[in-house]
C-alpha cells in the first residue's frame, strides 16, 4: 500500500481547494438570500390579498352583517346584496364536479397503471393530460354551444325519466330541461377537473411499490382485491390530497362556469335551475361596479368568502390526510 | 405429563434430524421438468430439471443474475403480471402442471406463498395484514380467525411480541419483525409450498438467526424453497442445495454433499468463494 506522491493532496492544492470553497460560500450567500427573499415574497403576497380582500368587503358586511352570507337577494336597485345564491351555486356545481370526476378518475387513472398494454399507456396518458391543458374559454364555449343543447334535447329528459318518479332525488331532476344550469355547470366542471386528478392518481398508483403488490398477489389476491386492499390505501393520503387539489379548482373556475351555469340570481331545488356562483357572479357584474360603490364592496366580500371556502378545503385536506396517517 | 411431552417431542426432532439429511427419501412435492425461462427475446433458463422433495428444505444459490429468483418466481407464476415474460416446460406440483393456463393464478398462489426479500407488510393494521389473506379464499367466522391469526403469528415466533397491539398499523414494527410478519401472512393460508425469496439479506444477524430458527420449525408442515446470497445460510438450513449460474442448474443435491464434495468445478469454485 504505498501512496503514488504525484496523486496524493499536496499543501498547495488544499490551499487552492480552499480558496475554491471560499468563492462557493459567497454564491451560496446570495443563492440563501435569493431563497429567502422568494419565500418570504410568498408570504407577503398572501398576507396583502388577504387583507386587501377583507378591507374592501367589510364595508359590506358591516352593512348586512352576517346576514350578507345567508340572503338570497341580489339587488342593484335597492343596493341590497346577498351571497346566498353564489355560495349555494359554487358548493353544488363543486359537489356535482367532484362526484362525477372522482370515480371517472379513479377508474381512468387505475385502467393506465394496472390494465392497459403498455404500447397504450403513453398514448392515453398523454391525451389526458391535453384534456388538463385545454384552457377554460374553450371548455365554456364547447359546453355552451355543444353540450347545453345536448343536455336540454336529450342527457335532461332522461334523468328526469330515470329519477324523476324517485322522491326527494327526483326533486332535483324535475323542471323544464332547458341546458344551461347547475347541472351542466357541474358537468363541464368534473371534465374540466377530471384530467388533472386523474393525472395526479396516475402518479400516486405508480408510486406504489411493485414487490407490495406482488406480495398481496402473492396470498392469493386478484386484481380487483388488490387495487382494494393495497393500492388505494397505500396512496389514500395523496389520493385525498389530489381529490382536494381539484375541488379547490372547481370552487374557483370561473370562465367555463359562468358560460354555462346559467346566471341567474336564484336557488331552486332542480339542477336543472339556472343559477351563480360566486366567481362567475364577480366576472358578469364586476365591469358595473362603481368604485367606492356598496356593489363592488359586495363583490369584494363575495371574493373574500371564495378565499376563505377554498382555505377550509385545504385546511380540511390536512385534517383528513394527518388523521388517516394516524389510524 | 410436560416432560414427556417435551421428550416425545426431542425424540421426534431427532428423528427428523436423521431423517433430514435424506432429501431424496421424501416424496417429490414439485417436479420441475426442461423449464426454460424468456424475458422478452432473452432468455433467463435454460432446460432446468429438478424435484423438490416434500417437506423439506430446498436451497438455491449462485450469482447475482443466475436466474435463481426467476425460477422462483416461476412456482408460484407471479411472472404471469408481466406481460413479455414466459415460462415454457413443465412444472408439476403434486402432477398438476401449474404453468397450464387452465390453473387460476390466485388459487395457484394460495398453495404457493411466497416471502419477499424486503418486508412487505399491508399499510393496514397487524391484524388486517394476516385476516387479508385468510378472508380472501375463505369464509370463516370471527372466532375462527382469531384462531388462525393467533395460530400463524405464534408460527412465524411473533405472537408474543405483537399480541397487545394487534390492531395498530404494521408498517410500525421493526424490519425482522415486518419479516415475520409477512411470513406469518404467508403460512396463515395454509399454503403447501413456502418460497422465500432472500428473505434476510434486509435483515440484521439476530433477525435472521431468527427466522432460519423458524425455517427450521416450518419445514415439518411445508415444503420450502430459499433463494439465498448467502451460502452459510444456505449451508445451515437446507437439506438440499440448488447450483445456479448463467440460467442453468449446474447442480442438484443433498446440501452436505453439494458443500462438502461439490462434483463440478464451478460450484467448488462458488462455494470456496473464487467467484460470485
Amino acid at each position: 500500500m504505498t501512496v503514488d506522491s504525484s496523486t496524493a493532496p499536496t499543501v498547495s492544492s488544499v490551499a487552492a481547494s480552499l480558496t475554491k470553497r471560499g468563492h462557493v460560500d459567497v454564491g451560496d450567500g446570495v443563492f440563501r438570500f435569493a431563497l429567502n427573499a422568494a419565500a418570504v415574497a410568498v408570504l407577503v403576497i398572501l398576507g396583502a390579498i388577504v387583507v386587501l380582500l377583507f378591507k374592501g368587503g367589510f364595508p359590506a358586511l358591516k352593512e348586512f352583517g352576517l346576514g350578507f352570507f345567508l340572503s338570497t337577494d341580489w339587488n342593484p336597485v335597492t343596493e341590497h346584496y346577498g351571497a346566498g345564491v353564489m355560495l349555494y351555486g359554487t358548493l353544488i356545481t363543486s359537489l356535482i364536479a367532484m362526484v362525477l370526476a372522482f370515480p371517472a378518475s379513479l377508474g381512468i387513472a387505475l385502467f393506465l397503471t394496472e390494465v392497459a398494454p403498455e404500447r397504450f399507456r403513453r398514448p392515453i396518458g398523454t391525451a389526458i393530460q391535453l384534456l388538463a391543458a385545454i384552457p377554460s374559454i374553450i371548455y365554456g364555449m364547447w359546453g355552451f354551444f355543444v353540450v347545453s343543447p345536448l343536455m336540454a334535447s336529450t342527457v335532461q329528459p332522461f334523468l328526469t325519466s330515470i329519477f324523476g318518479p324517485i322522491p326527494l332525488i327526483g326533486m332535483l331532476f324535475s323542471g323544464a330541461p332547458v341546458g344551461t344550469g347547475i347541472l351542466t355547470a357541474g358537468l363541464i366542471l368534473a371534465l374540466m377537473i377530471m384530467p388533472f386528478i386523474t393525472a395526479m392518481f396516475v402518479e400516486i398508483f405508480t408510486s406504489v411499490p411493485p414487490v407490495l403488490k406482488e406480495a398481496a398477489y402473492g396470498v392469493g389476491a386478484t386484481m380487483n382485491e388488490v387495487f382494494r386492499a393495497v393500492t388505494i390505501p397505500y396512496g389514500r393520503t395523496a389520493l385525498v390530497g389530489a381529490v382536494m387539489l381539484g375541488l379547490g379548482r372547481a370552487l374557483g373556475e370561473t370562465m367555463a362556469v359562468t358560460f354555462v351555469i346559467g346566471n341567474a340570481n336564484r336557488i331552486a331545488a332542480t339542477l336543472y335551475s339556472p343559477g351563480a356562483s360566486i366567481a362567475s357572479t364577480i366576472a358578469n357584474e364586476f365591469p358595473e361596479a362603481g368604485p367606492g360603490s356598496m356593489k363592488l364592496h359586495a363583490l369584494l366580500e363575495l371574493g373574500f368568502s371564495l378565499f376563505v371556502i377554498s382555505f377550509l378545503v385545504l385546511a380540511l385536506a390536512r385534517a383528513l390526510v394527518r388523521n388517516r396517517m394516524e389510524g | 405429563m410436560n416432560i414427556e411431552l417435551s421428550e416425545m417431542s426431542e425424540q421426534l426432532r431427532q428423528r427428523r434430524a436423521a431423517a433430514i439429511d435424506d432429501g431424496r427419501e421424501a416424496a417429490t412435492k414439485i417436479s420441475i421438468e426442461a423449464l426454460d425461462f424468456f424475458y422478452g427475446d432473452s432468455k433467463a433458463l435454460h432446460t432446468i430439471d429438478m424435484k423438490i422433495p416434500e417437506k423439506r428444505v430446498t436451497a438455491m444459490i449462485g450469482p447475482s443474475g443466475c436466474g435463481k429468483s426467476t425460477l422462483l418466481r416461476v412456482l408460484n407464476r407471479m411472472y404471469d403480471l408481466y406481460p413479455g415474460q414466459k415460462a415454457v416446460g413443465k412444472v408439476l406440483l403434486d402432477g398438476e402442471d401449474i404453468l397450464s393456463p387452465d390453473v387460476p393464478a390466485a388459487a395457484l398462489r394460495r398453495r404457493v406463498g411466497m416471502v419477499f426479500q424486503k418486508p412487505t407488510p399491508f399499510p393496514m393494521s397487524i391484524r388486517d395484514n394476516i385476516a387479508f389473506g385468510i378472508k380472501l379464499g375463505e369464509r370463516v367466522s370471527k372466532s375462527e380467525l382469531d384462531d388462525r391469526i393467533e395460530w400463524s403469528l405464534t408460527k412465524a415466533a411473533l405472537w408474543n411480541e405483537v399480541k397487545d397491539r394487534l390492531h395498530s398499523s404494521a408498517v410500525g414494527l421493526s424490519g425482522g419483525q415486518q419479516q415475520r410478519l409477512c411470513i406469518a401472512r404467508t403460512v396463515a393460508v395454509k399454503p403447501e409450498v413456502v418460497l422465500l425469496d432472500e428473505p434476510t439479506s434486509a435483515l440484521d444477524p439476530i433477525s435472521t438467526a431468527r427466522i432460519e430458527e423458524l425455517i427450521d420449525e416450518l419445514k415439518s408442515e411445508f415444503t420450502i424453497v430459499i433463494v439465498t446470497h448467502n451460502m452459510q445460510q444456505a449451508a445451515r438450513c437446507s437439506d438440499m442445495t440448488g447450483f445456479f449460474l448463467l440460467g442453468k442448474l449446474i447442480e442438484f443435491g443433498q446440501t452436505s454433499d453439494i458443500f462438502t464434495a461439490p462434483k463440478d468445478e464451478r460450484t467448488q469454485d462458488y462455494i470456496t468463494g473464487r467467484f460470485g
